[in-house]
């Protein structure tokens, strides 16, 4: 119940783009002693480099690579420590998840509360979360505090015991939470449509059903979290403010050579089982709106394509100016939002098309979708509006470096991918050099509506 | 610590310049003294519905987002009870091409029926997502119902029935325009990689002809106190019972402020909080549980609201909620746990400070609270508070006839 506050935008975050300008009065007003054109833009200057904060690549004595990002302002750090434990290594679905969230629920010399108590007493948040490549935790706290951590941040990483009674109750709480989930449009559109992707044997498309968190038991997540959590699966990324000591003491803490165990393997892959039918929907009587997601199978950032492909997305649907924006929320009002972006994981990725619209525009909706695809197949992208998302993705990247933390974000969807940080530069040349046809080529290559699914609930 | 400097228009523009050269951006914040507080009770969800209008275009530029896109920039906007806040965030060497915009929309809109129109639809989809597609959506509309009887926070901003935002017309959006939106209601804060005598020069260039409006003055009534406990019970489609408690809390600008926003950390900050140990671990009444304050102008509401374990009825469910309270008024918190809420808040508050946009938008929130300079002086605020004092005030606001009961049943 968070409605303090209500937003124009909530999932992206820029402005609004109009295909046709119009008509303006030219009026002058006075000010500062001259006279001035209001109508006439300021004279703009175009983001030609950027220049990449420092940061080093170090190794613990146990061979853990430590990036360290050692910049601003704020005596803060933030400790983010990164394992090869996500989904795509599970066995049974929900236990890589689960491994990662009791991370928090009991050591051999710590129970569950203690160590809450002991990171809340010294001001920290200590957040945990698995994806489908990596798990781990990031520590947010004052570096005056940090000293205080360290031993105790092991150790849920080293003696976790995985308790029955909290491990209880947490089952029982995120069942609930699947319960109030399942009664939302959204959640159900994205998860019939990773589905209808995936299938429900690869974990990209795999979706939670209740009897899965019975299925799963502790002794599940003691054997991933023994055969994951060691320091040859670690990458740790340090950003802040701190003093080289810090570095040290982490070593000494983390950096502890013996017992490594083996590397999670690289060759592990699963099978892709897509639904048969491109057109699910899902009628709900009492809804006012529909939830509406469309999208196949793609390219991912390792693709030759995918720089490029980033600034045709941004075109169709990936900022606040963009073509499904304009034409379905700015023209014809039919949503609060939409939007499309190609979601690349290390193993594959997907085109995504989303939005929640009135009931009765549904239909009308997925038609002016297909209408913007075409456009982009039919016709190249005019030089103003091309020009235009370039300026405004060279801005984008510039704040995805700013401050550390800001940094430590990025740099952390690079290492994912083993790229280098020149990535962010070849981005920039990228957004800055490709041209209206070579984006139109893209278009037909990659957006065809005939072969996407079109996932509708409500 | 964030440094400023300040100064004012003879526009009544009030200026606020936080130089910052360790990053390549600047944000230009404008905070409007505006807020759903200001409607009239048959024209709810108008100061936000407004929001939107101010990107339809200006009096010289055709729209807002487009230009401000092709300097390399990103926007955005919210409104809240009290107040609507612009921001735009871009290279710092683009900073003029911001001025232009914000400057242009505060002389004049450029109020094209068009426009309104859909942004009354995009407006009512957004209502509709929110509130009305959602299980327990329309909760903050009936607690805010509930908790007010006569002060404008008994509607929420965005507004207390879909109506009022399908019947505005542009003749109400000019007159509303033409009293709030006017350089003596705004703080203009522009904060990163800028010299104060540059944003001077800019300020006085692009606001310094736009006309002062009228002085605002607010005649709000004031919520009578609280004399009974009011409880209502709702049932509706969704899974889970659910319970949500407000009990009225003093303003944001009051002397009890920190210490009621302490007893909420104490409440719900963090997995070692009271709350999540001892009813969601421990007693395992609740699912999940959380407390918040709204943070308003003028008096607000401390919140607690949770989702029932299955098995447990609402009678249950809600003791256990005011055992909680009870304990904190029975009992002084321990010094440990008070050392950890302190910490806990400065962290918070540093973390907090990394964020430029953040610093921007504290000023101009300070600002409009009285002196931006207070930003600086609110981890001591916390800092300085005693055990006693938190217990006080713990007893002035958790009392049972003070408190607003929403009891939302499952009809599954």
């Amino acid at each position: 119940m968070q409605l303090r506050f209500s937003e124009k935008r909530i999932r992206i975050l820029s402005g609004i783009f109009q295909t046709t300008k119009k008509e303006h009065i030219f009026t002058f007003v006075k000010g500062g002693g001259v006279y001035m054109n209001r109508t006439q833009a300021p004279e703009i200057k175009l983001i030609e480099s950027v220049s990449l904060p420092q940061f080093q690549l170090l190794h613990l004595d146990n061979g853990v690579p430590v990036y360290v990002i050692n910049e601003g302002e704020q005596e803060v750090v933030k400790l983010e420590l990164m394992y090869k434990a996500g989904k795509w290594f599970e066995e049974k679905n929900l236990v890589s998840d689960f491994t990662n969230r009791m991370l928090r629920e009991g050591t051999a010399k710590h129970n569950a509360k203690a160590i809450a108590d002991k990171f809340d007493f010294y001001g920290a948040n200590i957040n945990t979360g698995a994806g489908f490549e990596t798990a781990g935790v990031t520590l947010y706290s004052l570096t005056k505090q940090i000293d205080h951590l360290l031993e105790l941040l092991l150790e849920i990483f080293t003696e976790s015991t995985f308790p029955e009674r909290e491990f209880e109750t947490i089952v029982t709480n995120k069942k609930q939470k699947l319960a109030v989930e399942l009664k939302k449009n959204e959640y159900l559109a994205n998860r019939n449509f990773v589905n209808a992707l995936y299938g429900q044997n690869h974990p990209y498309g795999r979706v939670t059903e209740f009897e899965h968190y019975d299925q799963m038991t502790t002794a599940d997540l003691k054997a991933f979290f023994k055969k994951y959590y060691h320091p040859a699966n670690l990458t740790i990324i340090l950003s802040g403010k701190f003093d080289e000591q810090l570095i040290k003491k982490i070593n000494q803490f983390f950096g502890a050579k013996g017992n490594g165990g083996e590397k999670a393997s690289e060759n592990i892959t699963h099978n892709i089982e897509p639904a048969k039918e491109l057109i699910q929907h899902v009628e709900k009587a009492d809804s006012v709106q529909s939830a509406v997601v469309l999208g196949n199978i793609s390219i991912n950032k390792k693709h030759p394509d995918f720089l490029k492909l980033s600034v045709l997305n941004t075109v169709f649907g990936g900022y606040f100016g963009s073509r499904l924006m304009g034409n379905i929320r700015e023209e014809k009002g039919y949503t609060y939002g939409i939007y499309s972006s190609f979601v690349s994981y290390p193993h594959g990725g997907f085109i995504e098309i989303a939005s929640e619209v009135g009931k009765e525009v549904r239909e009308a909706t997925l038609n002016e979708i297909k209408y913007e695809i075409n456009q982009l197949r039919n016709e190249p992208i005019g030089d103003e509006e091309l020009q235009i998302v370039k300026n405004y993705m060279s801005g984008r990247i510039l704040r995805s470096i700013d401050g550390p933390m800001k940094f430590s974000e990025t740099l952390k969807g690079l290492i994912l991918y083993n790229q280098d940080v020149s990535y962010i530069q070849q981005l920039l040349k990228t957004v800055r050099e490709v041209g209206s046809e070579e984006l139109r080529e893209l278009a037909n290559k990659y957006l065809d509506y005939d072969k996407m699914y079109k996932i509708t609930v409500g | 610590m964030i440094k400023f400097e300040q100064f004012e228009l003879s526009n009544g523009l009030n200026v606020i310049v936080h130089e910052d050269p360790t990053t390549t951006m600047a944000v230009v914040n404008v905070l409007y003294k505006v807020g759903s507080r200001d409607e009239t009770a048959e024209q709810t969800g108008f100061a936000h519905l407004f929001e939107h209008f101010m990107f339809e275009g200006s009096v010289n530029i055709p729209e807002f987002d487009t230009p401000l896109q092709n300097a390399a920039g990103e926007n955005n906007a919210f409104t809240s009870n009290d107040i609507t806040n612009y921001y735009d965030i871009l290279p710092a060497n683009n900073l003029e091409t911001a001025f232009w915009l914000e400057s242009d929309r505060m002389l004049s809109l450029a109020f094209e029926q068009e426009s309104l129109t859909t942004q009354k639809n995009v407006v009512m989809e957004e209502f509709k997502e929110h509130y009305i597609n959602q299980p327990y959506g329309d909760v903050w509309h009936k607690m805010s119902a509930l908790a007010y009887k006569v002060h404008p926070y008994q509607w929420p901003v965005i507004g207390k029935d879909l109506s009022h935002i399908e019947q505005v017309e542009l003749p109400s959006a000019r007159s509303f325009f033409f009293k709030y939106y006017r350089p003596n209601n705004a703080v203009l804060v522009v904060a990163g990689n800028v010299k104060t005598a540059e944003v001077k020069a800019l300020a006085e260039k692009w606001f310094g002809e736009i006309p002062a409006g009228e002085k605002i003055v607010r005649n709000l009534p004031k919520e009578p106190a609280q004399t009974e406990a009011r409880t209502e019970d709702v049932k509706a489609d969704v899974p889970v019972n659910a319970i949500y408690k407000a009990y009225k809390m003093c303003s944001r600008t009051d002397a009890d402020y920190h210490a009621t926003d302490l007893l909420r950390d104490i409440l719900s900050t963090g997995d070692s909080s009271r709350l999540y140990q001892e009813l969601v671990k421990e007693k395992k009444i609740f699912s999940s549980i959380g407390a918040y304050i709204t943070e308003t102008v003028d008096e607000g509401l401390f919140m607690i609201e949770g989702k029932l374990s299955e098995g447990v009825t609402m009678e249950v469910a809600d003791a256990a909620i005011e055992n909680a309270l009870e304990e904190i008024k029975a009992e002084l918190i321990s010094e440990e746990e008070m050392i950890k809420v302190k910490n806990k808040i400065e962290a918070y508050m540093v973390f907090g400070e990394t964020n430029i946009l953040n610093r921007a938008m504290n000023l101009a929130y300070f600002e409009m609270l009285g002196n931006p300079d207070d930003v600086n002086h609110e981890i001591e605020k916390y800092t300085t508070l005693t055990r006693e004092k938190l217990q006080q005030i713990a007893a002035k606001v958790f009392r049972k006839e003070n408190s607003n009961t929403i009891r939302y049943f499952s009809n599954n």
